[in-house]
Order: structure tokens, then sequence, then C-alpha cells
């Protein structure tokens, strides 16, 4: 493949100045994705004087740690952290777990009702009961304000059942028979013999729920009045967008410190937004593979 | 047992291998019936005046309505507002967005593969694992009126703008921000049909003194568009699901008149409204929009391509 890839470019070596132009473009589209990035970082550990003045613009001025220094204090924030942590855990294995499980049985020719089964998991995909009848399932159930409310609805993916059962349908039939063979029940295949040959795939649904979960909100905003059981999105979302909680009263001790008070909202805003976007940024690089895998996957008609 | 099923002859297919694969599905199945089957039963509050703590399984002491609340919402003060909104901002984005990972990916095509290439695949796809909040965070203190942007227009001479109070300019910083979230990963679907090409027809291209721009309109460009044409159609499908979860970060009181879609409005007033009955509704009402869109579409990729959802 790599080989395959680097070829036309060979060929097709041109003029330099169309190189130049195109790497020029191409440098300026990179800058103008991670600008504001950039600078929300630099932002973030200038000092609060420059900042204040709006003097930050390509590199940082002065250096001043003082706004980290107040959130890592910040025991809401923890907090949040740690819920996030329990919500990606724990949602990102039973993601996993239902859609081996409702990927298996699709694989075996010879269920009686496939049809059927295929055609009730593809409704949902289509069509929903939408928000308000979801939101009164969940207070029924009593999982409303409950950690679970944002753990169980979201635990099924069908998306994930069909890159499950495509993975799985490329697994040799000889490996199933010979377990057959052995007496084993199609639950201990599963488990014993399915499930280790299909890490790859495994992978790269695991990589996209804990992505998912881990960025998402919005149930948390419907289903957790709560603040205590809010994950960080939830907290960033009061913090930088509803401007619920001013960080500058984060600890009784620091509000007359005079270097909290030098800080502005918007520098503890940037620190705040870096220090919780790191892991992501951080990591993503060498997931991204997995990413490009599932994207790819998904994309190939079944 | 071994003795019992001969080597190469298939093994018989019992009643106890389809009980033991439903119990093996039985999470699955269950868990939809609950989560999704049940909220799609929970539509016919749409049809009553739904009003909470009553019994919505039971067919018992239910005061039908009817379409009352359907025609309420199409007579409402908001309605046009809402389908204007909520069209205007999907067609923005793709009329303004949609080519721009397709000329992205070219681009990248004619890149050699090295550091750079990757820095700067790498680099675009970044935007589209940033939650929400984070963007919607960074672009209300851009734009706030002592925000960067400001600070730039001023820096040129310019008076600041209330970018963020000012309801012409929400289309504009809602579509900005959502194709720089999103081109770079669009472009891995394009990049991929691009790499299946075979390098030899640039090689002949090229003997028959094709350039490189040439090249690229006549060899890398067909390559993907059968890519382009489904992206396309599928695009004009959800030409009325603008992106909600999204907007409802960005946009303020003061921008409803531009900024305000159906499903913002379905959350302010159906969910925290408590007007349950209203927004089941609405909300029925653009999810039959949305599947009659998505039908269309799906059935002309069906007739002009080979690519079809079902």
């Amino acid at each position: 493949m790599a080989s395959i890839r680097r070829n036309p470019n060979k060929i097709r070596e041109g003029s330099i100045v169309v190189d130049i132009i195109l790497y020029t473009i191409a440098f300026i589209i990179c800058l103008i994705t991670l600008y504001p990035f950039y600078f929300v970082i630099i932002m973030s550990i200038s000092s609060p004087q420059e900042v204040a003045a709006m003097n930050v613009f390509w590199y940082p001025k002065g250096f001043n740690l003082g706004s980290y220094e107040l959130i890592v204090k910040d025991v809401k924030m923890w907090w949040a952290y740690s819920n996030t942590l329990i919500y990606v855990s724990a949602g990102t294995l039973l993601n996993c777990l239902m859609a081996v499980l409702g990927a298996y049985p699709l694989t075996v020719r010879n269920l009686k009702g496939r049809k059927w089964v295929v055609a009730y998991l593809l409704i949902p995909m289509y069509f929903g009961g939408g928000l308000i009848p979801s939101y009164l399932l969940v207070n029924k159930l009593g999982l409303y304000n409950t950690m679970f409310a944002v753990i169980i609805p979201g635990m099924v993916s069908i998306w994930n059942i069909i890159l499950v059962r495509t993975f799985f349908t490329t697994i040799p039939d000889g490996l199933k028979e010979s377990a057959f063979i052995d007496g084993a029940s199609h639950l201990q295949l599963l488990f014993k013999i399915i499930i280790p040959i299909s890490k790859p795939i495994l992978a790269v649904i695991a990589i996209y729920s804990i992505v998912g979960i881990w960025n998402s909100w919005f149930d948390a905003l419907v289903y957790l009045p709560n603040e205590k059981l809010h994950p960080l999105q939830m907290y960033l979302y009061r913090v930088v967008v509803q401007q619920s909680v001013d960080l500058k009263m984060l600890s009784l001790d620091d509000a007359k410190n005079a270097v909290a008070n030098m800080l502005s909202n918007i520098q503890l805003k940037y620190a705040i937004i870096v220090f919780t976007t790191l892991p992501v940024i951080f990591t993503y690089p060498f997931f991204q593979k997995y990413f490009i895998k599932g994207a790819l996957l998904g994309s190939l008609k079944e | 047992m071994r003795a019992i099923s001969q080597p190469g002859k298939r093994r018989s297919f019992h009643i106890r291998d389809n009980v033991q694969l439903y119990l093996i599905m039985l999470p699955v199945l269950v868990h939809l019936f609950i989560f999704s089957y049940i909220p799609m039963y929970g539509i016919v509050i749409a049809f009553q005046d739904y009003y909470p703590g009553k019994p919505f399984l039971s067919f018992a002491d239910t005061n039908w309505v009817g379409l009352k609340h359907f025609i309420n919402f199409f007579n409402g003060p908001y309605f046009g507002r809402l389908i204007r909104n909520t069209f205007l901002l999907s067609f923005y984005y793709l009329v303004f967005g949609f080519w721009v990972p397709i000329i992205f990916s070219l681009l990248l095509n004619e890149l050699k593969n090295g550091v750079f290439k990757k820095f700067v695949q790498t680099a675009s796809y970044l935007p589209h694992f940033i939650s929400n909040v984070v963007v919607a965070g960074m672009v209300l203190s851009f734009i706030n009126v002592d925000g960067i942007i400001n600070v730039i227009i001023q820096m040129f001479g310019g008076t600041p703008i209330a970018l963020n109070t000012e309801p012409a300019y929400f289309p504009a910083i809602y579509t900005i921000t959502s194709i720089w979230k999103s081109f770079g990963w669009s472009s891995i679907l394009y990049l991929a049909a691009m790499s299946s090409v075979d390098p030899n027809l640039y090689e002949a291209a090229k003997m028959d003194g094709a350039n490189r721009f040439k090249q690229m309109l006549h060899i890398s460009l067909p390559s993907i568009r059968p890519t382009i044409f489904i992206l396309l159609i599928f695009a004009i499908g959800s030409l009325l699901s603008a992106n909600s979860e999204f907007i409802l970060l960005i946009y303020n009181p003061m921008v409803y008149e531009t900024a305000d879609v159906i499903g913002t409005y379905l959350y302010r007033d159906g969910l925290l409204g408590g007007n349950f009955s209203m927004g089941t509704a609405v909300g029925l009402f653009i999810s039959l929009i949305n599947f009659t869109l998505l039908y269309i579409a799906n059935t002309l990729s069906r007739k002009f391509s080979d690519y079809a959802l079902w």
C-alpha cells in the first residue's frame, strides 16, 4: 500500500513553483486549524496584565501559571473528572459487550427469523421517539438524576453492531466448525474464540465510545440536575458557556489573594479548556489510525 | 460426542441453537425495546394533553386532542422563523462547506508523502475530536466584544462589532465554526478513494502530455466522483437537521431571530417549559420530514449510483 501511495507523487513531480504554492496553502490551512488552540494555550500561560490588555497573539508574553494553580484546587472540577472516568469506562465496556452480543447471532446463517431481527435492529437507526418521550421514560424508570441515566440509554449502538458483524463475517467458518465439533456452545465459541481474535474491531469501537462519551454533555444537561453527578463537559458548560460558575470564587482562601484577583476570567476559562482538552489532544494522534479505520469501515455497505 | 459428529459433515441445526442465539441477543433486544421502541410508542402523547405524572403507557384516562398540538405549532408565532432558520443553517453549511473537504483532499493528494503531509492531516482531523462544549467556549470568547476578533478589527482601525448579540452574524459564525470543525475529517473518504487509483494512470497521462492540473482534473477528481455524489445526496437529505446540540451552546436570546431552530425550540419550550405534548408533536413533525428527505435521498442514490442505505 505504502509504495502505491508514494508512486503517483513521484511520477507527478512538476514545477517547483506549484509545489511552493501548494505547500503554502497547506501550511495556511494548518494555521487556521491549529491557531485557535494555540491562542487559547498561550493566553492561559501569559501574564495576567498582558492577557487583560489583549496583547498576546503569537507567543506567550510573560509567564504565569496562576490560573492553573487555581484550577487544580477546584474540587468540583476533580469531581467532574472522576465522574467522566466512570461514565467513560462503564459506557465503553457496555458498548463493546452489547455490540458483540448483538452482532454474533446475526452471523449465524441458519438463525430463525433473522430477517425480522435485522429489521428490528435497523428501525431505531432511522426513526426514534424523540427527546421528550425518552425523557419521560427515563423519569418513569427512576433513572432520572442518577448516573445510570447517562450510561444505560446509550449502551446499545446499532452502528457498532453492524461494524462488529461485518468483522465477524470475515472469520473463517472452519474455526467455528472445529469449535462445535469439540462440543462448544455458541456462548463459549463467542467468548473463548471469536472475541479474542476480534481485538482490532473492538479497539475501534472502544475508542469511538471513549471519545464520544468523553465529549458528550447533552444527556447530562437533560437528565442530571444534580451537579455532583455532572461529567467534565457539563462542568465546562457551566463555566465557559453558561458562565454560572465564577472561577475566581473557587476557594474562599484565595478570594483575597492578589494574584487570583489579577487573573481575568478569560484566562481562567482558557486554562480550564486546556486542562480538560489536553488528554484528548495528546492521545488522539496515537488513536488516529483506529478512527480512520472505523470511518472507512462504516462507509462500506455491509 | 466426537464420534457422533463426523468431520466434514455440516452439524445439524437444532432448536437449541436458536434458543442459545436468542439468549445471547436478549440484552440487546430488550434494551432496544425499552429505550427505542417504548419512546416510539410514547409519541402518542403528541395527540393527547399530557401532563407529568399521567401514565402515557396506558390508554385509560387520556384526553385525546387529535392534531391540536400540530395545528397550534403551525399557527404559532415561531413556526416560520424555526423552519427558516433550520433550513438556512443547514443550507449555508451545505453550500459553503460541502466543497471544502473535496478541495482539501485534492490538495493533500498533491503533497509528497512525508512528515509534513501527515502533520497537516492530523491537524485537520483534530477539531473533529474536540468536544462541542470546548469549541463553543472558544468561539464565544473569540466573538465577545473584547475578544480577539474585535481586537483585530480595532487594530485595523475598525469599530468593535457585537458579534454575539447581533442576529445578522449568527449564521456566519455557525457556518464557519461547523466547517472548521468538520472539513478535515470529511476528507477521509475522498482520500481513501484517491489512494486506490492505479499509479499507472498518472504515468500514462503524463506520457500523453497532461500536466499536473490536468492529471488532477481528469484522474484524481473522477476517482472521487461517486463519493462526492453519494455524500451530496445525503447532505441534501439532511437539509432540515441543523446541529441543534451545537447551536444550543453558542446562541443566546438576542440572536433567536436567526439562531433558533426546531431542535433548540423543542428543548427550550417542550422540555424546559414542560409542554411535553407540544414538544413531542414538534419532534414527530421534524423526524417525519427528515425521514422523508432521507428516503428521497436514498431512492435517488440507488437510482444514480449503486449505493443505498437500505
